[in-house]
């Protein structure tokens, strides 16, 4: 089950979350070679990683971190207006209703991650219509660029990519409406809500 | 303009359109604002079966002289382009391939056919999307012409963002054709993959029966499934294609 994990909900998803920070070590610093700050050896954990951050949480019926992506309020300090602004043309798109997607990552030990990253994309798409945001940011690496165009939603690049470390990166965002949910639903081939909060809301 | 004006111009004009033909209108214009003179847009699929053909992108401003070169010699299957798009996730200039992939003696030819026939020099963005064919979008230069360095970035994202627009147009085409758009390459059921995973693996159908809880013979219609789907004859065709069009990625065999 999927769960937006916010501030107030942070103590009861506190295992989780620790094993999404394990995780994202294994999969960011040792698969991919990412340099980031890695706390105690084994937990990435950046600046970001702070009050503002609302986190997709995907986990099994044990409780086990399987999937999660961090979301964080432009209106806050987060990764393109901090980092990488520059990869912004026209300005760092800010605003209450403007947040941004990173850290997108999948349990390392998973024997077939797909379904788990398509839970995370309904997810991204349910949060938004439920909390009033129209817009996602995010950077991106160029080579995975085409598997976040595939999707079918309305993207748009919000400045010319660059190299960074090695490999171009650049931003884009990505337009939020009602229908996106039909269009992922229908890339993803599952019609059901994923967020839990979304099916309580609902159900209610 | 700025390069980026390009960009932001292409993508916001790529959304509306519909046909294949007026995307690449739109591509030549835009290639040609960056200081390209020609574009090609290709699934990297061999056209074998009606099946294949229907469901790959192939939009290309080539000089007319490669075209017959390529069908001629047979060319497609040993570009060397293609062949590092293999390798490399990152774009990539022609004139360093040799540092990219050690080249044949036949792919060293291709190159210099290429340039004989006006087409010198290029870059190259591959563009892979999981469980579908691999593609690429290639930039070319003129022979005596110059690559326009600053330009690269540029033609980076309109390389992508034109891909993905093929990718939607061509799906609109099939379903109007009536070929039932909807899929995109042959794609492997969750059975077939996993079955297909483990054969690359060299497990034998008795083998991988054992591992999956099913029959030996539920696991022999599920490799000749995935076979048909591919138009392969054998096992090993089956998991090399496989690999070639991302279906199975070598993190799934070498785990």
């Amino acid at each position: 089950m999927l769960h937006a994990v916010s501030r107030k909900d942070r103590g009861r998803f506190a295992s989780a979350l620790a094993q999404m920070h394990r995780d994202r070590k294994k999969v960011f610093v040792d698969r991919l070679g990412w340099r980031l700050p890695v706390f105690e050896g084994e937990f990435e954990i950046d600046q970001f990683d702070g009050d503002e951050a609302v986190y997709l949480l995907e986990i099994d019926d044990h409780g086990v971190h399987q999937g999660s992506l961090r979301l964080l309020p432009t209106t806050a300090p987060h990764l393109l207006s901090e980092v990488f602004p520059d990869l912004c043309e026209r300005g760092v798109p800010r605003g209450p209703d403007i947040w941004e997607i990173t850290r997108l990552c999948t349990a390392p030990d998973l024997a077939d991650p797909r379904p788990v990253r398509q839970a995370l994309l309904l997810g991204v798409v349910e949060f938004a219509l439920m909390s009033g945001v129209r817009r996602y940011t995010c950077m991106t690496h160029v080579p995975y660029l085409n598997a976040v165009l595939a999707v079918g939603w309305d993207c748009a690049p919000l400045g010319l990519p660059r190299e960074d470390a090695g490999v171009m990166v650049g931003a884009i965002a990505i337009d939020i409406t009602p229908q996106t949910l039909d269009i992922v639903r229908d890339c993803t081939g599952r019609a059901t809500p994923v967020l839990a909060a979304w099916e309580n809301r609902h159900a209610a | 303009m700025s390069a980026f004006s390009d960009v932001e111009q292409f993508v916001s004009s790529a959304r509306g359109l519909t046909r294949m033909g007026d995307l690449a209108a739109l591509l030549t214009e835009t290639v040609e604002a960056l200081g390209f003179d020609y574009v090609a847009l290709v699934h990297h699929v061999h056209f074998t079966t009606p099946e294949a053909a229907a469901q790959a992108v192939q939009v290309v401003d080539y000089p007319e002289a490669w075209h017959a070169v390529v069908a001629a010699r047979g060319y497609f299957a040993d570009d060397p382009v293609l062949a590092a798009c293999q390798k490399s996730a990152a774009a990539f200039v022609w004139s360093d391939l040799p540092s990219l992939l050690p080249l044949t003696a036949r792919q060293t030819e291709i190159l210099e056919a290429a340039g004989a026939c006006g087409l010198a020099e290029g870059f190259t963005v591959p563009v892979n999307v999981p469980g579908e064919f691999l593609g690429s979008c290639s930039f070319g230069i003129a022979t005596g012409g110059e690559l326009p360095r600053r330009a690269l970035p540029a033609a980076q994202y309109v390389g992508c963002f034109a891909f993905e627009a093929a990718r939607r147009i061509q799906r609109l085409e099939a379903a109007r054709g009536g070929r039932g758009g909807a899929s995109s390459g042959p794609r492997l059921t969750q059975r077939q993959f996993d079955c297909v995973i483990l054969a690359a693996q060299g497990k034998s159908d008795w083998h991988i029966a054992q591992l999956l809880g099913i029959s030996s013979a539920t696991v022999h219609q599920h490799i000749e499934m995935a076979k048909q789907r591919f138009g392969v004859a054998s096992r090993t065709e089956l998991v090399v294609r496989a690999l070639f069009d991302a279906q199975i990625t070598f993190a799934d065999v070498l785990r």
